[in-house]
């Protein structure tokens, strides 16, 4: 860090790191990419770069839609174990019922009742969780079986076929070079900056810093808790048709490794386990180191086992560096 | 006589079989100042927290500007102007100073974003108020984690008085100001009297009961014992209706000191820390020392500092040896031993059995080679029957005794230590009667052994009823020493409310 403590660099650092928890996932973010391109061949050769990137973002997307989700209800003080389930459930769904490009409407109804399930989902993760205040932790490891089993029930065995021409726009369709899943992230990233400003913002930072401080000030706690849930339920069901129009077919355990991805994408992220700290910009940042861990792990040509020792690895240092430094200091007064 | 503006008429609340109000009566004027005054447990938080809506009455009403209202949550009582600063604070570590005082009041632009800009104006303009009693530290931008109390006590202030109150409850606002602070206050306070708002003071103070308030309500075991006129009643007056002429006086004296001098095993010199400001004592052997004053002055700090789990400055000599723990467990080795206020949390292992929360701190008596089992169910049943614990077996979890039974097994593994010095940090919250009837002769028998106690409790009668001397604490410091002929209810009450110390008339009330 530069020596002059009032440079712009510095200043802009600090606030970056204490307002916005930005700053380790951002030298995560920065670091993983590099290394990620450095292990791919012909980088340098024209529209490597691009394509790269097209294809990186249409896989990672689901991921970074749950992470989102996740990191909002991680903001709020709780914690969504049931959102990998939910996207299982959605894939399923979608697979099995969008067969055919010529009934237009009866897809866009599937759509929305994706996304119902989504919502229903998460209000009753909310309900039990924060009305009648049950552990989060519980609840929602409890209820990702439900909605494991019934995404089961409806499709046993992997299947169903999304129409090609659905796919491929998913996966081809750019706007001035860029591919449409970033676009899409950029618009929640945009759509999170619209509600940080405004009261939803202030609330649930409040909420998640000390939710009985911020009763007795007023804020509707309860609320705001159940609301988490719902746009965490809202996000997986996004996943659940992104990661459809990526596959093309349905997998009744699609969404199971999403849900130790989107709490490891927001601990990368910057996001306080305990709430009240942190952002959602964060959490997709975040949700690319993961993608580019995978991608280094596959360049290297390294057994898939190294990917969840390294995401462990990436973690439990993420997890206990603050809490480590801090004992170090103590000790050392 | 100024106009009531907010008035309680009979609340009661219970918290299960727990009284904590049985009859809270207050009117509130405005342009008045009214102090709500009352020992430990008598209710006066209970109360404030009923009229702003963060608990419910069980039953009786509350009548604000002339018609019966109902506040379900702390939203609706800001909407009416009601408004509290909490004694446990209500501010979020997390955010700013600015989003602190604003919270869910934001001032928003037209589009309904918050205008941060026009908020961290509005803040600073609010500090003002304070100025020049803060370090630059405070500003509409810091995070209130980076605060110390004093700062944190102004936002809190500051947040109550930006929501423009009709009624404005002070729930121990001043107890972390300094006294350039608290003029900032009184001076904010006179402002809104002048606006003909209500005002609730709720102090353990007398002086600034005595200097902010106009009138006072005295609440003694959840009741509304009178009203006083500051200006035609005196301290004498106030204490004597807290502490109730009717009550506690005859004791029965099992103190008997047998003043044969033994020789002095606990000395404290110069004792401090962040909660604690140079605290001096002696103790001799054999002696029972009580701790009181009112709630959160040190009392516990002091106990965990002696015991090696708090830091410290100044020293503690026992028996000649000048001492220094860093770890319970050094403590432990030179025979001090901590029965903790808190048992679910710092005294059992709720899930474990009876046997093995005796033993957790005595195992290594019973360790080589393997562990002696019998000999350690001899030991516990033994400790078990000394305390008539009643149990269905040792090996059944601590989760299923009572509450009285759960703190004897607390007590029940350090005996097993057999203690020099034996700290109690509360021991008989929440602990019912016919336990601390035994708990006292526990107590007794143990002192005719020879140990040292220590015994803070926040319950006055338990300490004239047990104890030759009491320390009272106030501040994180001893305000007085009290043996003999001092050692009265009246006496106890006015030093933790920190009255003047000129006073020489309170050795009456319990002869009488």
């Amino acid at each position: 860090m530069p020596d002059n403590r009032n440079s712009k660099l510095t200043r802009w650092w600090n606030n970056l790191n204490v307002k916005h928890s930005l700053g380790l996932s951002l030298i995560l973010l920065v670091s993983s990419t590099i290394i990620s391109f450095a292990l791919q061949p012909n980088v340098f050769q024209e529209g490597t770069i691009q394509r790269v990137m097209t294809s990186n973002f249409r896989t990672w997307l689901p991921v970074i839609l749950v992470t989102i989700g996740q990191a909002i209800v991680i903001l709020g003080g709780g914690l969504d174990l049931s959102n990998g389930a939910i996207v299982s459930v959605g894939n399923v769904i979608l697979a099995l019922t969008v067969t055919t490009t010529d009934e237009p409407g009866k897809n866009i109804l599937m759509i929305l009742v994706v996304l119902g399930f989504g919502i229903a989902a998460g209000l009753l993760n909310g309900f039990f969780t924060s009305y009648l205040g049950l552990q989060p932790v519980i609840i929602t490891f409890a209820s990702s079986f439900v909605y494991s089993g019934l995404a089961l029930l409806l499709l046993p065995s992997p299947g169903g076929a999304i129409p090609r021409d659905y796919t491929n726009a998913y996966r081809n369709t750019s706007l001035i070079g860029i591919p449409i899943s970033l676009i899409v992230i950029i618009v929640f990233v945009l759509i999170w900056e619209f509600f940080r400003r405004r009261k939803y913002g202030r609330f649930l930072f409040a909420v998640g810093g000390n939710s009985k401080a911020a009763y007795t000030t007023g804020v509707p706690v309860t609320w705001v808790k159940i609301s988490t849930y719902m746009i965490s339920g809202l996000m997986a069901s996004l996943a659940a048709i992104s990661y459809t129009l990526l596959t093309g077919s349905g997998l009744s355990s699609s969404g199971d490794d999403m849900t130790l991805a989107s709490v490891t994408g927001s601990v990368l992220g910057g996001i306080s386990m305990s709430g009240g700290a942190g952002s959602v910009l964060g959490a997709v940042f975040g949700g690319i180191v993961l993608g580019n861990i995978r991608n280094i792990i596959s360049s290297l040509k390294l057994d898939s086992w190294w990917r969840t020792l390294v995401n462990a690895l990436v973690i439990v240092l993420v997890l206990a560096g603050p809490g480590t430094i801090n004992l170090i200091r103590r000790k050392k007064k | 006589m100024n106009e009531i503006c907010l008035k309680t008429h009979q609340i009661e609340k219970h918290f299960g079989g727990v009284i904590a109000l049985r009859d809270g009566s207050i009117d509130i004027r405005a342009g008045e100042v009214l102090a709500l005054v009352g020992s430990n447990g008598s209710g006066k938080s209970t109360l404030t927290k009923i009229v702003t809506g963060v608990l419910s009455q069980d039953n009786g009403a509350i009548i604000y500007q002339d018609s019966q209202v109902e506040f379900t949550n702390p939203m609706a009582a800001q909407k009416a102007g009601v408004i509290a600063v909490y004694q446990e604070l209500s501010l979020v570590p997390s955010l700013t100073v600015a989003q602190n005082i604003w919270l869910a009041n934001e001032p928003r632009d037209k589009s309904g974003f918050i205008d941060d800009r026009k908020m961290n104006l509005l803040t600073a303009d609010l500090l003002k108020l304070f100025e020049g009693t803060y370090q630059p530290s405070l500003h509409p931008e810091a995070y209130l984690r980076e605060l110390p109390p004093d700062e944190r006590q102004i936002v809190e202030i500051l947040k109550a008085y930006s929501r423009d109150p009709e009624v404005l409850i002070l729930d121990e606002a001043t107890a972390s100001l300094d006294s350039k602070q608290v003029n900032c206050l009184y001076d904010l306070i006179q402002l809104l009297k002048s606006k003909n708002k209500g005002l609730v003071f709720v102090s353990h103070r007398m002086d600034e009961i005595f200097r902010f308030a106009d009138r006072a309500v005295v609440l003694r075991n959840g009741q509304t014992v009178g009203e006083v006129v500051i200006t035609e009643t005196s301290e004498d007056e106030i204490v004597n209706m807290m502490i109730g002429s009717d009550e506690g006086l005859i004791r029965d004296h099992g103190r008997k000191s047998k003043d044969n001098h033994k020789e002095t095993i606990l000395v404290v010199e110069n004792l401090g820390n962040d909660r604690l400001v140079d605290v001096n004592f002696s103790v001799t052997k054999g002696e029972l020392v009580g701790i009181g004053g009112l709630r959160g002055q040190g009392q516990s700090t002091l106990l965990h500092s002696l015991f090696g789990d708090d830091y410290h400055t100044g020293s503690i000599i026992i028996e000649g040896e000048s001492l220094k723990f860093d770890h319970p467990k050094e403590a432990m080795e030179n025979g001090i031993a901590l029965i903790p206020g808190d048992r679910a949390t710092e005294g059992l292992l709720l899930m474990r059995s009876i046997l093995e929360n005796f033993h957790l701190p005595n195992w290594k008596k019973y360790a080589s080679p393997i562990l002696k089992m019998k000999k350690a169910r001899r030991d516990a049943a033994q400790v078990g029957d000394q305390l008539n614990l009643i149990m269905e077996s040792l090996d059944s979890p601590v989760s299923n005794l009572s509450g009285g039974n759960a703190q004897k097994v607390v007590i029940g593994k350090w005996l097993l230590r057999d203690p020099k010095i034996l700290l109690l940090d509360d021991p008989t919250k929440g602990v019912d009667v016919g336990t601390k009837a035994e708990f006292y002769r526990l107590l007794r028998q143990l002192q005719e052994k020879g140990t040292t106690i220590l015994l803070y409790s926040s319950d006055e009668q338990e300490l004239l009823d047990l104890c030759e001397r009491v320390l009272v604490m106030q501040d994180g410091t001893i305000k007085a020493d009290l043996t003999g002929k001092e050692l009265t209810e009246s006496n106890l009450v006015y030093f933790s409310m920190g009255a003047s110390t000129n006073h020489n008339n309170h050795e009456v009330s319990w002869h009488a």
